[in-house]
């Protein structure tokens, strides 16, 4: 048996070797979302497809590829499929994924002739085709129009290119070479996963490398159980709202939670929130799972090793044929949303049992935009960019003004970037005034933003939240601005529905975002003077 | 240099302590010195390590020709937030840019964040009515100031920072800004982001515009300091100053530009190991420089260190070339520990200097990675940093006992190696991804080992690499000076522009190739460099098309495309494994450096002790056993001599473990060359 000296040695080594997967995709990717919105994760699994390590990205990634990897043995490629030098790609949300743009990719890694882990990756694309380029299509009520569908298929076969597959993919999206691109860095990165763990094996013994594994998860699991334990037994429920799916208008789409803690265990019933919607507003389990693991992970201790031992204590109950748990083939693009709600929902439901941990919620909502320009001359140029907000005030202390929070963790594009490689102009870049919730302790502050048109033509695309259904404050706290999306042409404004397909827009048209504060914690009564004093001298209200 | 100022000093100025080396033309010897800092002024303990190295090394002070400074007062003044209040100038509706940052949050699963630092507030940036586009034209033109020029007099900064959208492209509006700010607020320093980083992305380059403008009183203040120095005794030398970039500059650029200064810290190391791989011709080397609180990695490939076009100091980005690290919080202080889940652990938290490792006795309770090293016997007690320290070995054993060892069910000396055996393994982990990224292996290279704890973590660290040889320069303590004392100047300019990098451009590039040579050879007269010593190198930042991160390609041939773009799919092959030869390449900023050299005055290595001596031995613990491994003193050692592993090699400020199946011997230069047998 190992001692706690070397499970730390290699857990270490299983670290850098996610770290490593992580360089690759960063240096060699060619796309700016995959590079500069860092939308991405890497992931070191033991040989049944558990997360052992894993590189710090997107929480909306990271907890869900255990449930992609398990579903893949179990239902599509059974363990004696895997051989050396394959690797498997798919982004089929009913096959274990999350929603078309995501694409994973897992290679097995073989030591002495027996398989002792895996290696994974996933990508968020710029584009897998479907109605509208980002393949964010708003108006989707079919999976089929969300864009190219890949099944698990072996794109590396025995260390051969499957070319077939990659001419099926050229043909079917539209910036095919970024794609491609950004795919031959996901290859690249589990050849150097695969390798690390080679290394680990050949310095360690395969033996000991496999034990170190399952050291590893009890560890994690001890952890999550510790940190439940922490909680007062008892059953907490709490409810919040997506604003609808974009086409069913208005209707509000509930998100409930029941949570009950007993012991070191933790019951999540979902079985409360709504029925599948006809719009993209649907999750999988794989989007599901990852919102409700990061809620409970991020209540553990700060040395907690994240990885699928953490899930262990974690029951989840989503009936198939919900928002939580749809049936095919339900559109899914804007699973996103339904994990930020649902994360918000997680959250108001902690709050009843560790108050001193729980801020208020934060926008809940990635801001979706997608441009794309066209000139005279026919050149198109698409520019997918995804906002934030404020993050929710704490317990103990004020939100942050425009903190990327909760399911996603995104970078800004440069507005120089922008300017030199697309027609547009960005008029306006900053805090919005106002847009946190009072309280005891005060909501970061959204953003506000605004594109110009300076191409002949342009399409826009969005998809986004919190218009109708406001961020909550807790404790006393107020609820913080919600969202706007205006259109100003001519000098005169009107509101552009928050989820849009393909809206033509013309030379001068100026787009603006308004994006979501975090909600305020405590009485506003009871906030210090000077912080109120701070926050007028800033500008902050 | 002349003959009558014969001397050369190097100083490189820490949190502890002020390292000196010297040079005297003379008789070629290189000595080392070192004196404790004195933070409230450290021109102070400058000035008194150069008298006791004088009284001490027989050189009079009117001797000292040429002083050369590395120093952290820019950085500390950051770290300390001891900065001026500036306020920042902005096109207006862009005011936040600087609050707002690049967004990606560092802890994922924390619930209580604290805001990105932000080192002017929202009530100090003021908007500007103007408007540059991306290829440099105006779209609108500078507008009335007098609104914003009275708000500024209300204010009264003691600095200003000047950062317009696309001012890299055209830096008109900030010219024309500045004459009106100092029109009216006379004697406030003003920074210009088109002069202290002109590179594209907009946070960053206003990141370092303020950073540069808020520092600009606090080094001025130094300076001066430094300079009301000079002339006592007849000290009256040349002074210039390390950058980032690992060249020096002048007293004048280094106080209109001393965010060239903030990340000058790895630059003295860089040199020394650059230096080192050229005299014992070791073209690849990693160098590691460990210690108290931080563990430095950097690569020298070729005879040369990497230069990176960014780097960050507390949490700040600093758009601005500097000698390529990685740091890890790794060091002799680095505090061990065990969690709730039974986890052992080893950094980052640090002990720092106070209270320091338990075995210091001044009120450290948690053991570090030094208690380790003291617990398993590899230091003697009476000879701790030249006897100037008695370590407290008790006192070191019961923390390990009560903290690692008790909570694990090991022993007092198990706990103690398994310490060492989790830092080791991030110790190497960090080198490894430094030579990672690159697409090397470590296998390819010699470890060079230095700082106070890099001796006794090195040859394990290189077993756990595959490294074979390992170096222990001469002076292991004040190294960085020994690098700086050989150094050069270096202006870096830089210009950015998206150009697609084929023959379309190519008029426009010669052009713009031309006018950056023009304004190096400007530079490089303005600080009276004879033409003969005179250099410059031109670079360019390249990416294919879509590519959100550049590579720094060096373009001797420049303006010929051709060589630059073959290298560029060259240098993209050897780091990322593929070139993508068809496809668009761009062009996002060009560079020059303009070089003046220093003459070089020969360096002589002191004779090694005509007799020999005998090591002593000692009791040290090691795989479950405590044994006695041989001690040499360092200044004992003869060329010649061959130590076995397992050995131990002490000298005044560092002690080295030479493991088991590893044997040392002194090479010709003064360093220890320890190698893997097999």
């Amino acid at each position: 048996m190992l001692g706690p000296i070397e499970i730390e040695v290699i857990r270490n080594a299983l670290n850098a070797a996610a770290a490593e997967m992580d360089i690759t995709i960063w240096r060699t990717s060619r796309s700016t979302i995959v590079r500069e919105l860092l939308d991405y994760s890497t992931a070191v699994f033991d040989a049944e497809g558990r997360n052992l390590a894993q590189s710090a990205r997107i929480p909306g990634h990271l907890n869900s590829m255990t449930h992609a990897l398990r579903t893949l043995l179990a239902d599509h490629v059974p363990p004696e499929d895997w051989h050396e030098g394959d690797v498997v790609i798919f982004n089929d949300p009913y096959c274990g994924g999350q929603h078309l743009p995501d694409i994973l990719a897992f290679r097995p890694v073989f030591h002495d002739g027996a398989r002792i882990a895996f290696v994974g990756t996933l990508c968020h694309h710029i584009d897998v085709g479907g109605l509208v380029a980002g393949s964010y299509a708003a108006k989707a009520t079919e999976i089929f129009q969300e864009g190219l569908r890949i099944p698990p298929v072996k794109i590396i076969e025995g260390g051969r290119r499957n070319e077939g597959i990659w001419a099926m993919i050229r043909q079917n999206v539209r910036k095919p070479d970024l794609l491609l691109g950004d795919l031959s860095s996901q290859l690249a990165s589990l050849e150097v996963g695969a390798a690390a763990l080679s290394r680990l094996a050949t310095r360690f013994g395969a033996a000991a490398v496999v034990e170190a594994g399952a050291r590893i998860l009890d560890m994690s699991e001890a952890g999550m159980r510790a940190a439940i334990g922490r909680m007062p037994d008892g059953t907490y429920e709490f409810e919040d709202f997506l604003d609808d799916d974009g086409i069913a208008l208005g209707q509000r789409i509930r998100l409930h939670v029941k949570l009950t803690i007993t012991g070191e265990t933790a019951l999540v019933d979902l079985s409360g929130c709504a029925a599948q919607v006809a719009g993209p507003t649907n999750a999988t389990l794989a989007s599901t799972n990852a919102a409700v693991m990061f809620a409970l992970m991020c209540c553990a201790d700060s040395s907690l090793h994240m990885s699928a031992g953490c899930y262990r204590p974690i029951t989840v109950v989503a009936p198939e044929g919900l928002v939580v748990n749809a049936r095919h083939p339900a559109p899914v693009a804007h699973r996103i949303a339904v994990t930020h709600r649902l994360l918000n929902a997680m959250n108001g439901a902690l709050h009843q049992a560790v108050p001193e941990l729980i801020p208020a919620a934060y926008y809940g909502n990635s801001y979706v935009t997608t441009f794309q320009t066209v000139q005279d001359s026919g050149a198109r140029e698409v520019l997918v960019e995804i906002e934030i907000g404020g993050s929710g005030a704490h317990p103990a202390k004020d939100g942050v003004n425009a903190y990327a929070s909760g399911m996603h963790n995104n970078a800004n594009i440069p507005i120089e970037m922008i300017e030199a490689q697309l027609p547009l102009t960005v008029l306006r870049y900053g805090l919005r005034e106002g847009s946190g919730g009072e309280g005891r302790f005060r909501g970061g502050l959204g953003l506000v933003r605004e594109w110009r048109i300076d191409s002949t033509a342009c399409f826009f695309t969005a998809n986004m939240d919190r218009f109708d259904h406001a961020p909550y404050g807790l404790a006393g706290g107020g609820e913080a601005a919600k969202g706007a999306l205006v259109l100003r042409r001519d000098g005169v404004e009107s509101p552009i529905l928050p989820k849009t397909d393909n809206l033509p827009l013309r030379q001068g048209d100026v787009v603006r975002l308004e994006t979501s504060g975090g909600g305020g914690f405590g009485p506003a009564a009871a906030r210090a003077p000077e912080a109120s004093s701070r926050d007028a001298r800033m500008g902050y209200l | 240099m002349s003959t009558a100022r014969p001397v050369r000093i190097a100083v490189d100025i820490g949190g502890t302590f002020t390292d000196l080396q010297i040079l005297d033309a003379r008789h070629g010897r290189v000595v080392a010195w070192k004196t404790p800092t004195t933070p409230a002024d450290p021109s102070e303990g400058l000035l008194t390590g150069v008298r006791e190295a004088a009284s001490r090394f027989g050189f009079a002070l009117a001797e000292v020709g040429l002083l050369l400074h590395g120093t952290t007062i820019a950085t500390n003044a950051v770290l300390e937030r001891k900065l001026a209040q500036g306020v920042l100038l902005t096109t207006a509706g862009f005011e936040d840019v600087l609050e707002i940052t690049r967004h990606v949050r560092r802890d994922i699963y924390g619930l209580a964040p604290d805001p990105f630092p932000c080192l002017i507030e929202r009530d100090r940036r003021f908007g500007v009515p103007e408007r540059l586009r991306a290829d440099g034209s105006v779209e609108t033109p500078l507008g009335d100031l007098a609104p914003l020029l009275d708000r500024l007099r209300e204010v009264s900064p003691e600095a200003v920072a000047i950062g317009l959208l696309h001012a890299y492209a055209n830096p008109a509006h900030e010219r024309a800004l500045r004459e009106a700010v100092a029109a009216a607020l006379p004697g406030v320093p003003i920074s210009l982001s088109s002069e202290i980083s002109p590179e594209i992305r907009e946070y960053e380059r206003l990141s370092t515009t303020v950073l540069n403008a808020l520092l600009m009183p606090v080094v001025q203040r130094y300076l001066d300091k430094l300079e009301s120095r000079l002339g006592e005794g007849g000290f009256a030398p040349r002074i210039f100053l390390v950058q980032s970039n690992g060249g020096m500059c002048s007293l004048r650029r280094a106080a209109e530009q001393p965010a060239r200064l903030l990340l000058s810290g790895p630059s003295g190391g860089a040199l020394a190991a650059e230096r080192i791989s050229q005299r014992l011709a070791r073209p690849n080397l990693v160098a590691v420089d460990m210690g108290g609180t931080s563990f430095d990695v950097s690569v020298v490939q070729d005879h040369r260190i990497g230069l990176v076009t960014q780097g960050e100091v507390g949490g700040l980005p600093v758009r601005l070339p500097m000698v390529e690290m990685r740091t890890i919080g790794a060091g002799g202080g680095s505090i061990a520990a065990v969690d709730a889940a039974g986890r052992l652990t080893a950094g980052p938290r640090s002990a720092g200097a106070r209270p320091g490792p338990v075995c210091y006795g001044r009120g450290g309770v948690e053991p570090t990675v030094t208690d380790a090293n003291a617990v398993l016997g590899r230091f003697d007690p009476d000879f701790f940093l030249g006897g100037a320290m008695a370590l407290d070995l008790g006192a070191a054993r019961a923390a390990m006992e009560a903290r690692i060892g008790g909570p694990l069910s090991l022993g007092t000396e198990e706990a103690a190696e398994g310490v060492l055996r989790v830092t080791n393994a991030q110790l190497a982990a960090a080198v490894r991804l430094s030579l990672f990224e690159k697409g090397l292996d470590p296998r390819a290279f010699s470890l060079l080992s230095f700082g106070g704890a890099g001796g006794l973590h090195a040859t394990e660290v290189a077993d756990e690499l595959g490294i074979t040889e390992v170096i222990f320069p001469r002076e292991p303590g004040t190294l960085s000076a020994y690098g700086i004392l050989f150094s050069d100047l270096a202006q870096d300019i830089a210009r950015s522009r998206l150009y697609a990098a084929d023959e379309s451009q190519g008029a426009a590039l010669a052009e713009a190739v031309d006018s950056l040579r023009a304004e190096a050879t400007a530079r490089l007269e303005a600080d009276d460099v004879p033409a003969a010593q005179r250099a410059v190198e031109i670079a360019a930042d390249l990416r294919y098309r879509g590519q959100a991160f550049e590579l720094l390609v060096p373009w001797p041939e420049a303006p010929a495309l051709a060589p630059l773009v073959a290298r560029f799919h060259a240098a993209h092959r050897a780091r990322f494994s593929y070139a993508a030869e068809g496809e668009r390449v761009e062009i996002v900023t060009l560079r020059a450096t303009a070089i003046g050299r220093l003459d070089k005055p020969a360096e002589v290595v002191p004779e090694s002790p005509d007799a020999a001596t005998k090591p002593g031995t000692r009791r040290i613990w090691q795989a479950g056993a405590a044994t006695d491994w041989p001690v040499w003193r360092r200044e004992a050692l003869r060329v010649g001599d061959v130590l076995h592993g397992p050995a131990i090699i002490e000298e005044a400020f560092a002690t080295h473990v030479i493991a088991r199946h590893w044997q040392a011997s002194l090479d010709p230069e003064g360093a220890i060359v320890a190698r893997r047998m097999a």
